[in-house]
């Protein structure tokens, strides 16, 4: 299980880089992206993802399905 | 401070216009061959005695390469009373959906017609561009003053509401819970750290646009992610 961020709706605002607690979050070529095989989606460490909290866009960030 | 040397409210409103119909030209660069023109202080009187020649030799020729009518249409604005706020609105040019393929369409928070230096919760009014890589279209001046008789409940509702058909917003200040506001109405507000002229700001935009845009911007556009990938291999091959 892992988040991911929606290219098309990230304005690369990098907030959401400094509260992920696994590092998983870097700046790609285009936008940030988040390491899925290093995401927990904050379980063990918060109730909510933290990075979908600080996001300023709507469905911005995702659960990867599958 | 010496009042020998600051300018009249009218003189510097005067330079600033003039130095806006001069090519490549800001304030100071005008300002600097005006002093050597006529000395400091620059006075109305001063300016009304100033002639073409002296004007276009003067700082060792500064504006030497530049043609004589655009000097003339300067020199025209340094002499003359700037008429009143009212008829320096700038032209609105009507806008048609389709007219500018690529293109995206901006509010900016402005007081003045010329700066981008207004507070989303208080500026008088949004001025509205169209802006593609080779245009800029000003199609709108809003007022954001509320009609008599009209109830509303959430003020800066009202005023995210009024742009609405906008992607992309300007300005100098915003709440946190205002821009929350206008975010949700799918404007993407951009809060300059200072104010700019409107010129130069919508003109960075162009150059963004023109270039690479980033996605959201690309989607703001109305590409298509799949075109996108297209140009970028495009660009590549």
């Amino acid at each position: 299980m892992a988040l991911y961020i929606v290219e098309a709706d990230c304005i690369s605002c990098g907030d959401c880089e400094p509260v992920c607690p696994t590092n998983s979050i870097t700046e790609g070529s285009i936008v940030f992206k988040i390491d899925k095989k290093t995401c927990t989606e904050c379980e063990g460490d918060f109730d909510v993802p933290q990075c979908v909290k600080v996001c300023p866009i709507d469905n911005c960030i995702l659960p990867l399905e599958a | 401070m010496s009042s020998q040397n600051t300018l009249s409210r009218e003189l510097a409103l005067r330079i600033g216009l003039a130095a806006r119909a001069l090519p490549d030209t800001d304030a100071k660069r005008l300002f600097t061959v005006l002093t050597d023109c006529v000395g400091l202080p620059i006075t109305e009187d001063k300016l009304t005695g100033l002639n073409l020649k002296t004007f276009k030799s003067a700082q060792d020729g500064e504006f030497s390469d530049l043609d004589d009518v655009t000097l003339k249409s300067a020199l025209h604005i340094l002499k003359h009373q700037v008429e009143a706020a009212g008829t320096l609105k700038p032209k609105i040019i009507d806008f048609n959906e389709g007219d500018m393929p690529g293109s995206v369409r901006i509010a900016v928070a402005s007081d003045d017609n010329i700066n981008v230096n207004g507070h989303f919760g208080s500026c008088a009014q949004f001025m509205i561009y169209q802006v593609s890589a080779d245009e800029i279209r000003l199609i709108d001046i809003r007022g954001t003053a509320i009609p008599a008789g009209l109830e509303v409940d959430d003020k800066n509702v009202f005023r995210a509401e009024l742009i609405q058909d906008c992607q992309v917003l300007y300005l100098t200040s915003v709440g946190g819970p205002a821009a929350a506001k206008i975010v949700r109405l799918g404007i993407h507000p951009i809060k300059l750290p200072s104010v700019e002229s409107i010129i130069e700001v919508v003109g960075q935009l162009q150059g963004v646009i023109a270039g690479t845009p980033p996605p959201w911007l690309a989607k703001a556009m109305g590409i298509e992610s799949a075109d996108r990938f297209r140009f970028e291999r495009e660009a590549i091959g």
